[in-house]
């Protein structure tokens, strides 16, 4: 073998040998994806659309490995029963594989807030608005019989009485409480009766009182689940579009006014996880 | 050789892929179990009914309890059956009052008045009235309630409005030394189905308390009454909404000092299915018991509700003839006694016994001795003036004078005046129900009866001198008849 047959044999061998694994090792490792943190933005009201829109999203999250956090971005002061609930339990399914972080922004009430105790940790701003512990319910009217509507039933038109409705008020209420509970446990500096007063407190308080766990930003909150993940180099993304997502409409949650004022109570009677702003009331 | 050749190859595959795995993944996140409540775990509570008030051998009495319907009164006559069905068990009449106008009169024989969350305001004579009827020994029951407020929202300007009941009622009661205060109870600790239904185990010493161990209200305000009694009290986990502190001087039920104003904070106990709740209809029960127990001490200003029996006998002292303004005058006495069906009947003998309407001149005045004498009167020999205890010297001409005494064997009402036409004008403005032209104190009443009879001269004059035409003269205008 002469010194260019050798030569050759060498390139021949670094090729085969080295470059090829390299570039089979460097187009295996490409496959590799880059982590994702995904981010789920909340600005409303917690109602079937919105409820729907964020369990898309967890879904996706769940379905896709490359995300390997996500974090909740809350400016919302609650809304419905059985939507919160659905997405408190679709949160648990997704926090079983991956880490979910908390940030609050404007708002973390009620229903939002009973979103965020299923969560690992929870960001505030200092004058975020956290907690509101609570349900609120419309009582149904007194049974009574109309001229022109036939019902089989006392309650068929009134679904329960008052007084069961007040205390299934009350079932809802201990679930919330048992969530909090087990949501935040020893973090929790404050007892079962200041967890069920229904007050809602600045950010600051609310780390002091171990409603929350720090103050903090979204960057903050990505960084956290990033560390909660063990991932590094990570990219933060909205999940909403990811999620096939696209801006839709609904009826509205809230009562808008004649003079296009959006009121903040609900438009439909019934039970609500809900954080509805004192009014100034005069005597 | 070759053998290395594999391992170099393996080395050049894997480096890239660790070197990227370990650029962007630094270990595993930990695998865990998320706990979440177990809803299936919950029970709804139900309330806790207690032992209902038993119905035997209560003890049968009477009175009417009127309830206040004129002041828009938040609630339904559902809202408090019960307590209205606990009155006419014990032998009470249940009546309401609609309008403001028949309130005085109403109050002349009920025992008690309940006035139920009022939306509209007590006038100050509405006020008056109710003190006098309490003074008089009338019970007045006041429920207020934390949830049967007005609020009204003003949508454009987002404000609202509110309207709580205490504000109605204060005025009323501040007579009383009672106050609602404009708050509402809670205890997160323990409720009954939710934190503003309050427990009370705590009870003050008195027949509205007897046999309850523990009664539960519903949305309640505070009262409190320096002077008065807090019949239930709440325990140092209940709070007020006002300052969420507990405030021993204050509950969830007051009894004036003078025990004749009940105040509670809440009427929802009363309503289903609340009224027998725990020792709620015990509670209803000794309310009843407690309203039934008004009985008024009868003063003149109760007419026509002075008599009890079913016949009053209207006895003429001698001096009065049974003339045809004096029966017409006893007939329009007649239709005012309808209301309370009693009947009239004229009695030619000094009645012993029963109800009796006695009428008589001050001329009388020694036949009559036994009707007169325990008021202390005194006829002066001059014939002018009659003294009276509280009253001192009084003209006999113009006046007329009532003297009302209550009995075991009946109830006598004694018309005295100085002339018979004096008399009738009397007994007609007793007969109207309208006292105004009297001063009454008690059981003693002096009444302007015109000028009288006696005070005009044989000319029919005023005693002075009486102007009499001059004849005309020729000097005087003539008229068109000449």
């Amino acid at each position: 073998m002469n010194q260019t047959d050798l030569t050759w044999e060498r390139i021949r061998i670094w090729l085969l040998w080295i470059a090829l694994p390299l570039v089979m090792g460097l187009i295996a490792a490409s496959a590799i994806p880059r982590p994702v943190i995904g981010i789920i933005q909340l600005n409303d009201a917690i109602y079937p659309l919105s409820a729907r829109e964020m369990i898309t999203q967890i879904n996706y999250a769940i379905d896709n490995p490359e995300i390997r956090a996500v974090v909740l971005a809350f400016d919302s002061p609650g809304g419905t029963v059985v939507d919160t609930e659905a997405v408190y339990m679709e949160l648990s399914r997704l926090r079983a594989k991956k880490p979910v972080v908390t940030v609050v922004n404007g708002m973390s009430a009620s229903g939002a807030y009973y979103l965020s105790v299923n969560t690992d940790y929870i960001y505030a701003k200092p004058s975020s608005l956290v907690g509101n512990i609570g349900v609120i319910g419309y009582l149904p009217s007194t049974p009574v019989i109309f001229e022109d509507i036939i019902s089989t039933g006392p309650y068929k038109l009134w679904g329960s009485p008052r007084d069961a409705e007040m205390r299934q008020i009350e079932l809802i209420k201990e679930g919330f409480l048992q969530a909090v509970l087990l949501g935040r446990g020893k973090r929790l500096n404050i007892g079962k009766e200041v967890i069920l007063s229904g007050k809602i407190w600045a950010g600051t308080e609310a780390v002091r009182l171990g409603i929350a766990d720090e103050l903090g930003t979204e960057n903050d909150a990505i960084k956290k689940a990033a560390k909660l993940a063990r991932v590094a180099n990570y990219r933060s993304v909205g999940l909403y579009h990811l999620a096939g997502l696209q801006s839709s409409t609904a009826a509205p949650f809230f009562i808008q006014s004649s003079e296009g004022i959006t009121l903040p109570y609900p438009t439909k009677p019934g039970m609500y996880l809900l954080f509805i702003p004192q009014l100034p009331v005069k005597q | 050789m070759k053998k290395n050749l594999y391992w170099i190859a393996l080395a050049a595959f894997i480096i890239p892929i660790l070197a990227r795995g370990l650029m962007f993944y630094r270990g595993f996140p930990n695998q865990r179990k998320v706990a979440t409540p177990d809803y299936q775990a919950f029970i709804s509570s139900q309330p806790p009914i207690g032992d209902i008030a038993l119905n035997k051998n209560i003890e049968q009495t009477s009175g009417v309890i009127l309830f206040d319907l004129a002041h828009a009164n938040q609630y339904q006559p559902a809202d408090v059956k019960s307590l209205q069905e606990a009155i006419e068990k014990r032998g009470g009449k249940v009546e309401s009052i609609s309008d403001t106008t028949s309130l005085e009169y109403k109050l002349k024989y009920a025992s008690a008045l309940t006035v139920i969350s009022p939306s509209t305001a007590f006038s100050a004579d509405e006020i008056r009235i109710i003190k006098a009827f309490v003074h008089r020994g009338g019970k007045l029951l006041v429920f207020t309630d934390a949830t049967h407020g007005l609020v009204y929202t003003d949508f454009f300007s987002g404000s609202t409005i509110s309207y709580p009941d205490t504000n109605l009622v204060n005025p009323l009661l501040t007579a009383f030394d009672i106050s609602v205060n404009n708050d509402y109870l809670y205890n997160i600790e323990e409720h009954e189905g939710n934190f503003r239904n309050i427990y009370f185990e705590s009870f003050e010493k008195n027949d509205l308390t007897l046999n309850l161990k523990q009664v539960a209200l519903y949305g309640t305000h505070s009262i409190e009454s320096p002077s008065g009694l807090v019949l239930l009290r709440g325990t140092d986990a209940t709070l007020s909404s006002s300052n969420d502190a507990h405030d021993p001087a204050s509950g969830g039920a007051v009894l004036s000092e003078n025990g004749n104003v009940l105040v509670f904070g809440d009427f929802t106990f009363l309503s289903s299915p609340y009224q027998n709740v725990l020792d709620n209809s015990t509670l209803i029960a000794n309310i009843a018991d407690f309203a039934l127990g008004g009985k008024q001490n009868i003063l003149l200003e109760n007419f026509p509700f002075l008599f009890t029996q079913p016949v009053l006998q209207v006895y003429p002292a001698p001096e009065v003839q049974l003339t045809a303004e004096i029966i017409s005058a006893i007939s329009g006495l007649q239709t005012s006694l309808k209301i309370s069906e009693i009947e009239i009947r004229i009695a030619t003998k000094t009645p012993r016994d029963g109800d009796v309407l006695v009428l008589g001149t001050f001329a009388d005045a020694e036949e009559l001795a036994s009707y007169i004498n325990p008021f202390n009167i005194s006829l002066d020999e001059s014939g002018d003036t009659i003294t009276l205890k509280n009253f001192g010297d009084i003209g006999r001409a113009g006046n007329g004078i009532l003297l009302f005494e209550e009995n075991k064997n009946g109830n006598r009402l004694t018309l005295l005046a100085e002339t018979p036409e004096d008399l009738i004008a009397l007994l007609s403005t007793v007969s109207s129900g309208s006292f105004y032209g009297c001063i009454l104190q008690d059981n003693i009443g002096i009444c302007s009866v015109g000028y009288g009879g006696s005070f005009l001269d044989e000319t029919g004059g005023f005693g002075e001198d009486v102007l009499t035409p001059e004849p005309a003269t020729g000097d005087a205008t003539p008229t068109p008849a000449g």
